[in-house]
């Protein structure tokens, strides 16, 4: 709620810049509040005009380096998000249907949660674009629903949530860090 | 510094004819601008006022602009000898107002006579960047050049800071000046809610559903719009602000929806069982969307009032970035990798009179494609190896300009 707000008042109606010529102002920009992260790289506002033609970032291209933002994340082994004895039901590259080496996973889960309530938290990799991964993260958390419901669950007693790639599991650029972060979490209330 | 620019692409004259691709050279042709310190008290905040001044005046694309730095007296007409060789001289001079703030007094003259005098009071000296954007602007305006409204609005972008943390940040069109607007939790998908950008949309994750608020920026209350189980999305904005569209999943199943915010209700525009998402105004009737009803993430259209479904894209693969314009369309697409030499995503134009696509980047990894509000520019986000990037295309002056950018990962951008 609020408390976690960091608000700016007039954040950007401060932003507004007028002049007349020969006259005043003016750039009303009053702040206040705690705000995190000012970052005035004027220096940034020159101009990179190089360009190399190799390293762009696709689907899983294996790249040795990891700018990696490791925040208490794991480097990939044995990497689970899911609560408890649960485990994550992993998926393949933009497929949203469990794979056949991870029935037997869904199984164990369904009769761990059975009787629970269950919130599924669909992942992605770090691949595709804004909307339509959070919508590819969703997709895998409705397919492990419908598992579940098969398997005997009430659909009111699971939730869903699609964190897109906000929640990996794994931060390294390798093709075993991005099959980890292809996931559906389980979580217990 | 030079700001230098990426001539990768020119486009013709995009409006009433169709876009062409061609390749610009320089700026030799054009008039030679030097920009002097004419401060009382040079400082560090003159110097990077100059190298911003520079920047911008690069971009405005009417000079060929030097980019050594000079002090030079403000009442002198004349250029220093450094830049002796200059027809035209930007003039600026800026003095401490003793509360935090700065009086810029900025002056153009030719051949040492002026042409354009004007002073303006900057609040706050860390938004020196928006003194520049204004200026520049405003110079812009007085000698006839294309129209730049774009220059001085903010941009509204999703940055993931963490584990299931995003901030939402407010920024000027290079993103060199930031700020935090909200953080502390998940929130996602920030969009404008009215053109005077005093509003804004946004998805929290940090509630128990997805959900989407409005946000004042004038006096910070927020207001609770929709929530949806699995995803809540406001992902365009009508011009007049009054609809919405949105990706629901109430059943779990991601559909583009359009929302009334004087009614307050919603109706659902796309019903297929695979993914619809990211829909956009195009015209009063028409909605463009992303789909993977083919397989893959590509782009299609329908009207608001019927089920015929139209793809609007038929090169490239994962083609699921866009932004429209009226009749015109940019996109993110996959490149073939025997052709372009590896895997790349570029942005490609394409007029839906015609149907003729125009590629406007050349290499690496563009995204999150933002056409300004008045369509001249189109603002993305460069991954070249591990240097990121925000790029500006102005369409109407065929030239593209790349600024650095350190900003974490991104995960939207409004304009």
């Amino acid at each position: 709620m609020m408390k976690n707000v960091a608000f700016l008042s007039a954040t950007v109606a401060m932003l507004v810049l007028s002049g007349c010529s020969s006259k005043e102002p003016a750039i009303d920009a009053t702040t206040n509040g705690s705000s995190v992260g000012t970052n005035t790289n004027t220096n940034n506002a020159n101009v990179n005009s190089s360009a190399t033609d190799n390293n762009a970032i696709i689907a899983p291209v294996t790249t040795a380096n990891a700018n990696a933002n490791a925040n208490d994340v794991s480097n990939g082994s044995n990497a689970n998000g899911s609560d408890a004895q649960l485990v994550s039901i992993l998926f393949n590259y933009d497929k949203f249907d469990i794979r056949e080496d991870m029935q037997e996973s869904m199984t164990k889960d369904a009769l761990l949660v059975k009787g629970k309530t269950v919130k599924l938290e669909g992942n992605c990799d770090e691949f595709g674009s804004d909307e339509y991964n959070y919508a590819l993260g969703l997709k895998r958390a409705n397919a492990v629903k419908e598992s579940l419901v098969n398997s005997g669950m009430t659909p009111d007693s699971i939730t869903m949530v699609s964190l897109g790639e906000g929640n990996p599991v794994c931060t390294e650029k390798t093709q075993e860090c991005w099959a980890k972060n292809r996931r559906v979490d389980f979580k217990l209330p | 510094m030079r700001i230098i620019l990426v001539w990768i692409m020119i486009i013709g004259t995009l409006w009433g004819t169709d876009a062409t691709l061609e390749v610009s050279k320089g700026v030799e042709s054009l008039p030679k601008l030097a920009i002097e310190d004419g401060s009382l008290q040079t400082s560090e905040v003159s110097q990077k006022f100059f190298k911003i001044l520079v920047a911008d005046m690069n971009v405005i694309s009417m000079f060929n602009v030097d980019d050594s730095y000079a002090i030079n007296t403000y009442e002198n007409l004349l250029p220093s000898n450094l830049h002796k060789d200059a027809q035209y001289l930007l003039h600026y001079r800026l003095t401490n107002d003793g509360t935090g703030g700065l009086k810029a007094d900025i002056k153009l003259s030719q051949n040492g006579t002026d042409l354009f005098t004007k002073t303006y009071m900057l609040k706050q000296t860390e938004m020196l960047v928006f003194l520049s954007h204004t200026a520049a602007y405003d110079l812009n305006a007085k000698l006839g050049g294309a129209p730049m409204d774009w220059m001085k609005r903010k941009v509204l972008l999703t940055r993931l800071t963490s584990q299931k943390h995003a901030d939402i940040i407010a920024a000027d069109y290079t993103l060199s000046y930031q700020k935090v607007i909200l953080s502390g939790g998940m929130y996602g998908f920030a969009k404008w809610a009215n053109q005077e950008q005093t509003d804004l949309y946004y998805t929290s994750l940090t509630d128990f559903k997805p959900t989407i608020y409005k946000m004042s920026l004038v006096n910070g209350k927020r207001e609770k719009l929709i929530s949806s189980d699995g995803m809540a999305v406001c992902s365009d904005v009508s011009e007049d602000g009054k609809r919405l569209l949105m990706t629901l999943a109430p059943e779990g199943q991601p559909d583009v929806y359009m929302y009334d915010t004087i009614t307050q209700s919603k109706i659902r525009l796309t019903d297929y069982s695979g993914i619809d998402v990211a829909g956009q105004f195009l015209g009063d009737d028409t909605i463009a969307f992303v789909s993977n009803r083919m397989g893959y993430p590509n782009i299609f259209s329908k009207k608001m009032n019927s089920n015929a479904i139209t793809q609007l894209v038929y090169g490239g693969k994962n083609n699921s970035s866009f932004s429209t314009y009226k009749d015109f369309l940019v996109y993110k697409a996959r490149e073939n990798p025997a052709t372009y030499g590896g895997n790349a995503f570029n942005l490609n134009l394409i007029s839906l009179h015609s149907n003729s696509v125009k590629r406007l980047t050349a290499s690496g990894d563009n995204d999150f494609p933002r056409f300004s509000g008045d369509g001249e520019a189109i603002l993305f986000i460069k991954q070249e190896g591990s240097q990121s990037s925000v790029g500006v295309i102005r369409l109407g002056v065929n030239k593209s300009f790349i600024f650095p950018l350190k900003v974490g990962k991104i995960q939207s951008i409004d304009w």
